[in-house]
This record gives C-alpha cells, sequence and structure tokens, in this order.
C-alpha cells in the first residue's frame, strides 16, 4: 500500500511538474528554451572546432571584438584597434569584468593565445593564430612561448605584432580561439578546466549556470557583464540533446523549444501546417575538387574543361536538390561573401561559363587525344539521401552527355575526408564554411601549401595571388588578388563549384531579434527579446 | 506342426473386384491446375519472367534518363511541349502596375511588381495551396524575381512581402499562377532531344517518375531482370550443387556420408553477410562495382547444405526401400537405379525447395541492394528502387510502393506456388484432403 501512495505521488509529481518543464518562450521571466544538436565537446576556447561549441562560447565570451547585430565589426572588450602592416593595437576598455568581479586585461589575451599555440595544447585552430609573429614557430615547439609577437603594454593595451602584413586580423579576433583566459582558472582545474559549469570563467553576456552531461545546459545572463544593460534576454535553457533532425521538429510543433532547423521532409509539413519558414545564408561553399596528381585522368586540363562545360549548376540546384534557397554557385567565393566596401561578387562578378554540349565533346576529343583511354572515373561522394541524388545527377550528365563512365564511392564523412586526404578519387564531392568574414578563408584553399587542397593543385600564379591577398593592406590590390584567384579556378577548372547551402528553419513568432550570423557564433541571442 | 498336401496347393484365382486397386497419382499440372491460388501463383511468376526478359524491349524507354523537368511526377501521357532558352533574366523591360507574371512555364515563373515607396527589400513565398505564405523563396532588393525552383503542372499561389527600413512587413500581394510544361534548352541539348518549330516531344510514364525523373516503369522493369537474375541463378546453382552432395553422401553412405554431412554442418555455421564481404574484398571489387557476383557467390557457397540434407534424407530412405532393392537384385547399374528410381523421387522435392529458396534470394538481392552491397547507381534493382522511394516516401509515395508491390507480388506468388507444389506432391496430405 505505501509503494502505491509512493508511486501515486510520484506520478502525480511528474505529471504536475511537466508543464513547469517550460514552455518555448516566456515573455515575462524574458526566458526562452533551445534544444542542442550534440552536447559541446568541450568549451575551453582553445580546443573548440565545432558549431556547438562556437555557439555556447560567443554567448558565454568575448573577444577583443565582436559581430554586431548587422554583421559588422563592432567593438567588443577591445573599444578601439587599429591594424598596421607591422602590427596591431588594441585598446582595452576599463570597465570590463569577469563573471567573479576581477578585470578583463591584455596579459589573459597573451596567456590565452601562447596558450592556444603550445604544442601541449594541441588546439586544432592554432593555425588561426599563424598571422601573429612567430606563432608557426611556437606552435612547432621551436620557439618559447615568449617569442610570440603579442604583449601588454599595460592592463589596457594590447600589441600585436605579425611576421607578415595582415589586412584581417581584427575580423580573426572575434574568432573563439582568440578569446581571452584567466591563468589562475586554467591552471586550478588543469585537464578538467571547462569540463564543467563550475569550473570555469566568463567574461560575456551570460554564464553557464549548470551543464548536466548529456542531458542539459543552462544559460543565464551575466549581471557583471560590462554591456549588460545592452542584454534582454534572463535566460537561455537547452534541456534537449539529440541529433535527430525531426526531434527538434517535433519539439518546436509542440511548443517546446523557439527555433528548430528544418530539412526537407520537415519543411513540408511545416509548410503544410501553415508556420512561417525562415531561411538563412550559411555562406558555405560546394563543389566538385578535381585530383591534380599525375596518376590520375582528372589532371588532364582539356578533360576538366569538358566536364565543366557539362555540368549545369542551375539544372542541379532548380531541378534535382528542390530546396528554396539553395543557389547555383559560379565563383569560388560565395555570392554573399563581403569584401572591401560591399559584396565581392557585385564588384567583381564571377566568371561565365558556357554550358554547351558540343564545345564539352571537342574537349573531350582533345582530352582523349592527350590521355589515350579514359578510366571510369571515381566520383568520391557522401552518404546522405541528397549528396547520393546529387551523384547519380553527375554520373548521369557525365554519361549522357560526354559518355565518360564514373563508378560512384558513397563514405561516411570521415572516410570520405581521409580519402580526399590520401588521393583515392578523381572527383570528390567537398563543401566548405567560411571561418572569418573575408574572401581569404576560401582563397588560400587552393594555395600550394594549404592542407586542405586535397586535389595537390599547384599553380604558381595562384600561390602569388593568394599572398598578395594575404599581405597587401591595400582593399583594391586585394581585391584583384582574389578576383584573379576565381579567374585561375574557373580557367583552369581546379573545381566546379555547384552550390551555395542555406538552412531553413522555424522560429517562434515571439522570439525577436535572434540574429542568424555565418561568423561569430549561430544563432546568436546576444540582441534577442521575447515579446509580450 | 504337419502339414496337408492341399496346404501346397496354388489358390484359386482371386476375382479382381477383391483386390485394391491402385490407380497411379495423376500427373502434377493436373492436380494443381485444380488449386485456383496455385495457378495464379504460377501465372504471376510467368508473367514476372516474360516482364524481367521481355520487358525493356516491349517498353524501350532507358531507365538511367532524367526528365529532370518531369521529377516526381504521377503516371502521365506523352506530351508536346515548347523549349524556352534559360538565360538569367534581367528583369522586366516596363513597368508593371500589379504583381504579375510575366512568364509561366516550369522552366521559370517570371514575377514583377510595382515598387512600393516604403519597402527596401521584398520577400517572396510560394504556397501550393495550403495555409500560411508557405516556402520562402528568396529576399530581394529587386521588384521582379525568377522562380525556378523544382516547378510542376499545378496551381501556386506567390506572395510578396515588402519589407520596410526597421525590419516591420506590409501587406503582401499575391498571385496564382499555372505554369504550363516547359523544357530549358539546355536540358533538351542534354536529353537530346531537337527542337522542331521550337517543340520537343516528351515520352509517357505509364508510373510516374522518380526523384529524378527516371521512368519508373522502366526501372521496374530493369531493376526486375536484376532481381530475377539474382533470384534464379543462385537457387539454381546451389540447389544444384546441394542436390549432387546430398546424393553422394547418401549412396555412399557409411563414414563418406559422415564427414560430408559434418563439413555441410560446418557450412551451415557460416555467416552469409560476413563471406559476401569479405569476397567482394578478396575478388578486389571497390565500392562503386557492382556486388552482384560476390553475392551470387556467397548465396551458392553457403546455401547449398540445406539441399544436400534433404536429398541425402532422401535418398538414404529410397536406398533401402523394396524396389531399389528389387531393382539391384536384378542386377540394375548405379546409373540406371539413379535414373529410374533416385532421381524421380527426389526431383519434386527439389522444385518445392526452389520455388522457396527463389523468394528468399530475391530478398537478399533486395535487402543488400538496399544497404549498398548489391547493384550500383545507375543499374535499378527492386532493392534500389525502394531504398530510391524511401527519401521520398512522404510527398510522393508511388516511388515507394510500386517496387515494394513488385518484390511482394513475386514473392508470394514463388511462395504459394510451392506450397501448392508440396501439397501436391505430399500423400498423406493429398489422401487426407481428398
Amino acid at each position: 500500500m505505501r509503494k502505491l501512495v509512493v508511486a501515486a505521488s510520484l506520478f502525480f509529481l511528474l505529471f504536475y511538474s511537466l508543464p513547469l518543464l517550460a514552455s518555448a518562450v516566456d515573455a515575462e521571466q524574458q526566458r526562452i528554451t533551445l534544444s542542442l544538436a550534440t552536447e559541446p565537446p568541450s568549451l575551453d576556447s582553445a580546443l573548440a572546432t565545432d558549431q556547438i561549441s562556437s555557439f555556447l562560447l560567443a554567448h558565454l565570451m568575448e573577444g577583443l571584438v565582436q559581430y554586431g547585430p548587422d554583421g559588422n565589426l563592432v567593438p567588443g572588450i577591445a573599444r578601439r584597434w587599429e591594424v598596421r602592416e607591422d602590427g596591431a593595437t588594441f585598446w582595452l576598455r576599463e570597465g570590463a569584468t569577469w563573471s567573479d568581479g576581477k578585470p578583463v586585461t591584455a596579459e589573459q589575451f597573451v596567456y590565452a593565445w601562447r596558450r592556444a599555440l603550445d604544442p601541449a595544447t594541441a588546439s586544432q585552430y592554432a593555425f588561426i593564430l599563424f598571422p601573429v609573429k612567430n606563432a608557426e614557430a611556437v606552435n612547432r615547439g621551436d620557439s618559447s612561448p615568449e617569442q610570440l609577437g603579442v604583449r601588454a603594454a599595460n592592463p589596457y593595451k594590447l600589441e600585436v605584432s605579425f611576421d607578415k602584413p595582415c589586412p584581417y586580423f581584427a575580423k580573426l579576433t572575434a574568432f573563439m580561439t582568440f578569446y581571452p583566459a584567466r591563468q589562475d582558472v586554467v591552471e586550478r582545474w588543469g585537464r578538467a578546466y571547462a569540463a564543467d559549469a563550475d569550473k570555469m570563467i566568463f567574461n560575456g553576456p551570460f554564464l553557464l549556470k549548470r551543464w548536466v552531461h548529456g542531458a542539459r545546459l543552462t544559460l543565464e545572463k551575466n549581471p557583471r557583464y560590462w554591456n549588460q544593460a545592452a542584454i534582454k534576454l534572463q535566460e537561455i535553457d537547452l534541456p534537449y540533446i539529440t541529433s535527430d533532425p525531426s526531434t527538434h521538429y517535433n519539439l518546436y510543433k509542440d511548443n517546446r523549444i523557439a527555433l528548430s532547423p528544418l530539412d526537407s521532409s520537415t519543411l513540408s509539413d511545416a509548410l503544410a501546417r501553415g508556420y512561417e519558414t525562415h531561411l538563412f545564408d550559411f555562406g558555405t561553399l560546394f563543389f566538385l575538387e578535381f585530383n591534380h596528381r599525375d596518376d590520375r585522368a582528372t589532371r588532364n586540363l582539356a578533360l576538366r574543361r569538358a566536364i565543366q562545360s557539362v555540368l549545369n549548376p542551375s539544372l542541379l540546384v532548380y531541378k534535382v536538390l528542390g530546396l528554396p534557397g539553395i543557389k547555383p554557385a559560379y565563383s569560388l567565393f560565395p555570392s554573399s561573401m563581403r569584401a572591401g566596401e560591399g559584396v565581392f561578387s557585385e564588384q567583381y562578378p564571377p566568371p561565365r561559363i558556357d554550358y554547351d554540349i558540343e564545345q564539352a565533346q571537342r574537349y573531350l576529343a582533345q582530352a582523349k587525344q592527350e590521355l589515350g583511354t579514359i578510366p571510369p572515373l571515381t566520383l568520391l561522394v557522401g552518404d546522405s539521401p541528397r549528396a547520393v541524388n546529387e551523384a547519380e545527377f553527375y554520373q548521369y550528365v557525365l554519361k549522357q552527355s560526354l559518355g565518360l563512365e564514373t563508378r560512384l564511392d558513397q563514405q561516411t564523412f570521415k572516410q570520405r575526408i581521409s580519402k580526399m586526404r590520401r588521393g583515392e578519387f578523381d572527383i570528390a564531392a567537398a563543401g566548405w564554411g567560411p571561418d572569418f568574414d573575408d574572401p581569404i578563408t576560401f582563397g588560400d584553399l587552393f594555395a600550394s601549401w594549404n592542407e586542405n587542397n586535397r586535389g595537390r593543385f599547384i599553380h604558381a600564379g595562384y600561390d602569388a595571388a593568394v599572398r598578395q591577398a594575404q599581405q597587401s593592406l591595400d582593399p583594391e590590390v586585394r581585391l584583384q588578388a582574389f578576383d584573379r584567384m576565381q579567374h585561375i579556378i574557373s580557367d583552369e577548372v581546379v573545381i566546379i563549384p555547384t552550390y551555395e547551402n542555406v538552412g531553413l528553419y522555424v522560429q517562434h513568432p515571439r522570439l525577436a531579434g535572434v540574429r542568424r550570423s555565418i561568423f561569430g557564433g549561430d544563432p546568436n541571442f546576444r540582441y534577442a527579446w521575447v515579446e509580450p | 506342426m504337419s502339414y496337408l498336401a492341399t496346404d501346397f496347393e496354388p489358390l484359386p484365382p482371386q476375382a479382381p473386384e477383391a483386390a485394391e486397386t491402385l490407380t497411379p497419382s495423376p500427373p502434377l499440372w493436373r492436380l494443381l491446375l485444380g488449386d485456383v491460388r496455385a495457378c495464379i501463383a504460377a501465372v504471376t511468376v510467368v508473367a514476372m519472367l516474360l516482364l524481367a526478359a521481355a520487358g525493356p524491349w516491349v517498353w524501350p524507354q532507358s531507365p538511367g534518363t532524367q526528365w529532370l523537368s518531369q521529377v516526381s511526377v504521377g503516371p502521365s501521357g506523352a506530351r508536346t511541349v515548347d523549349v524556352v532558352p534559360d538565360d538569367p533574366w534581367q528583369g522586366p523591360d516596363r513597368a508593371v502596375d500589379s504583381l504579375t507574371a510575366l512568364q509561366a512555364t516550369t522552366t521559370a515563373v517570371k514575377l514583377a511588381w510595382p515598387s512600393l515607396p516604403t519597402a527596401v527589400s521584398y520577400r517572396v513565398y510560394r504556397n501550393k495551396g495550403g495555409v500560411g505564405l508557405g516556402m520562402p523563396l528568396t529576399e530581394t532588393p529587386n521588384t521582379h524575381y525568377a522562380d525556378h525552383l523544382q516547378l510542376s503542372e499545378q496551381t501556386y499561389r506567390y506572395s510578396v512581402v515588402p519589407v520596410k527600413v526597421d525590419g516591420t512587413t506590409g501587406e503582401p500581394l499575391w498571385i496564382e499562377v499555372n505554369p504550363r510544361l516547359t523544357l530549358g534548352e539546355f536540358e533538351a541539348k542534354l536529353l537530346g532531344l531537337v527542337p522542331e518549330n521550337g517543340q520537343v516531344s516528351l515520352p509517357a510514364h505509364p508510373l510516374g517518375t522518380d526523384a529524378l525523373g527516371r521512368d519508373m516503369l522502366s526501372r521496374i522493369l530493369h531493376g526486375a531482370r536484376t532481381s530475377m537474375l539474382v533470384g534464379l541463378t543462385a537457387p539454381l546453382l546451389f540447389i544444384t550443387l546441394g542436390a549432387f552432395y546430398g546424393a553422394l553422401a547418401g549412396l555412399l553412405g557409411g563414414w563418406v556420408d559422415n564427414v560430408l554431412m559434418r563439413f555441410a554442418d560446418f557450412v551451415v555455421a557460416l555467416p552469409f553477410l560476413l563471406f559476401m564481404i569479405l569476397f567482394r574484398v578478396a575478388l578486389g571489387i571497390e565500392s562503386g562495382e557492382s556486388g552482384l557476383f560476390p553475392m551470387v557467390l556467397a548465396m551458392v557457397l553457403l546455401s547449398w547444405p540445406s539441399a544436400a540434407r534433404l536429398v541425402r534424407g532422401q535418398v538414404l530412405q529410397l536406398r533401402e526401400s523394396a524396389f531399389v532393392m528389387s531393382a539391384r537384385l536384378a542386377g540394375a547399374s548405379n546409373f540406371y537405379l539413379i535414373r529410374r528410381h533416385l532421381l524421380p523421387n527426389v526431383l519434386p522435392l527439389l522444385l518445392v525447395s526452389l520455388s522457396f529458396a527463389i523468394p528468399q534470394a530475391i530478398f537478399t538481392e533486395a535487402l543488400l541492394s538496399f544497404i549498398g552491397m548489391g547493384v550500383v547507381p545507375p543499374t535499378p534493382s527492386w532493392g534500389t528502387l525502394c531504398n530510391d522511394g524511401i527519401r521520398s516516401m512522404l510527398t510522393h509515395p508511388h516511388e515507394l510502393v510500386i517496387p515494394a508491390l513488385a518484390i511482394s507480388a513475386t514473392v508470394l506468388a514463388f511462395n504459394v506456388l510451392g506450397d501448392a507444389l508440396r501439397d501436391a506432391m505430399d500423400v498423406k496430405v493429398r489422401r487426407g484432403v481428398r
């Protein structure tokens, strides 16, 4: 009998506490509930690499500069900065404090950058600090961390020196690897640093109130944030962690979360229910990468040109992929990429490619003369339904227009990357998302020294253009260098750009001010609020 | 005990009516003919075999051709459609005073609308007749937009929502558009269609098309070839192999039988999937190459023991039976024994197990192609068709239902036929029934 009573009271407790488990938004408390795809592997800004960590850190931490509501750089901890040919100076605001009340100083940035470059830290994003003088040597372990070209001139003035000019350095400092760190906290927790809510410290608009591993994270407004008056949300609760996209959508339908991504199957349901759906441009480029190694048929330019002349991205995007917002791509630089005073593609439009089957057949005849016979080409693709559809489209077009045989090699993401690295492909379907808001994040991909140049494309003219874009301080010279790059990519058919991806999502109608951003953590709730 | 002389006299001839009349069993086909289910099943099986063999000639469309302007359509007839240029649109040459569709084709729906003084940009939505604004297409500062996104022949409601400087939105403009089917120039060229008077003819798709615009009927027919090829070859081979093995064991008997059957037990324990993958690796088949051969090889090398056991048991029984004894005593050779007595008695059994093995093999092929271990794109098989169909199950169920029906019907027909054959040949069941 007592057991029954206990069970009954437990049941009622559970039953009646469920509604308390939060609805999607609460205007009175300015509190929202969201879901996560996975738990962040680490919230240590030196080690974080993934999307989820970047999203959380963008709310918990503040770098020297940050991206404002309209996507421009705005002051963060630095109230003003100056980038010169030989270095940069950041003047830090004096009112910024950590969540324990201690001030944020230049010394903490120096410590964080040295730590990220320390070979013992093994940060995968260490390379992003390489514009700083001696960074590469420090990362290899050849120089001591003290040799790194960054110093605190006084507690509120950070001096950075460069090996080579780096015109886009300010944009880099918004990236999470550049966030400051507190030596006392890092050393107190050692390997456990940033593995739990109480083992880290924050200087951003929110603090991590709770982290139940594998189950729940809760962010609470940080009252000691320097700009706390601008933050309206009091709490961001993340009680659901699941990688299944339809679960997120179902939670949204049940009014449990305020934002959910959509895929092609949930999109049709959302439309049928009359939900307002939104588009968000990720700025991600998808492309077909050729293998330029000597033992591959694809090293032949005429063959690559033949393939380029028949793979019409608009046919792929509009007929095969069929998701709204996805744009056919014609250049290495996505059409929304900013450079100089505006959008790059408007100042330097992508090179025009004529989709002409007869011309392609002439190229193919030339390729056959140069190569003898052309063996079946291996097309390395992903294993998602969309990737397979896409691959069957390429296979059909090449067969139908040029009579080229292709073999589809469908692999999981990890497997595909490792096969690309080993060069086991002729053509590979790849994608690249930008790390920071400058075209060089795409441009240096095909520099001969870049590890991510998986097709081993080597071209002196291209390398020269990349160096120029990396080092010149003159915006016009840089733009022209980028234009040269996109023309070399197209003329030499280094890759065939296929499409620019977008995200589709539904958002609670009373949640306002959410910024979807390619850079600096997405989605961004710093300036969000719940309308009554 | 003593005997009288009369005890050794022959019996008087008995009246014929006193003897039990033993009629020979009617031929198999006549027994089957009496069973309606079996007849339907047999007809289905023959029809499926015929379709697989002759279908691609009767319906000569290529299963690989992608009719990209007719993606995921239902059954449709042959059409003559216009070919339209697919140059990018720079906007209308004249101003419009309301939301207007300047072109309404499945290649492009070109919309233009008047400029609104307070608007800084416009959001364009498209709805297929549900509630709300529908699918967001773009946000543009221009007053025109060309929609190309997977248009089909149906009514769309386009809404243009003006967005003001402060981010608020105004009253939407809307228009209903019924695009007519056209082909883009590049697509027509890719299909090898030469326009006459600006028009080309498109073939009919009696079962509709799949998510890449490929003709479903032709894919089902070509898929039947793959499925039947595996479904017939593998069972024929492994049952023949098993029959010989079992007959050998049964006839020779003794320690040979013992060794042979223990080996068969060993083979039974080998995992099929693992061996198929091993064969793939051993034969150097990389991902992207057809895995049909290792699949059939693994089936043949691993599935024979059941047939071997069946035949061995039967042979053991027959070997000891009186009529075989008497044939032996009469000096019949082994060959005669096999031909005259063993084979006719074992064959019906083999037929039954064959009719059960075939659907199983079809299923295995479908399953393995479904998980990507069988045929590779673009070769269709019923399994890969189902796999493709699952991706669009919610929106276009026919792409999954049709191949699934083909598999189910064929497998069911073979099973029913097998059942009927077994019943017809099982003397005990037959006596019980009649």
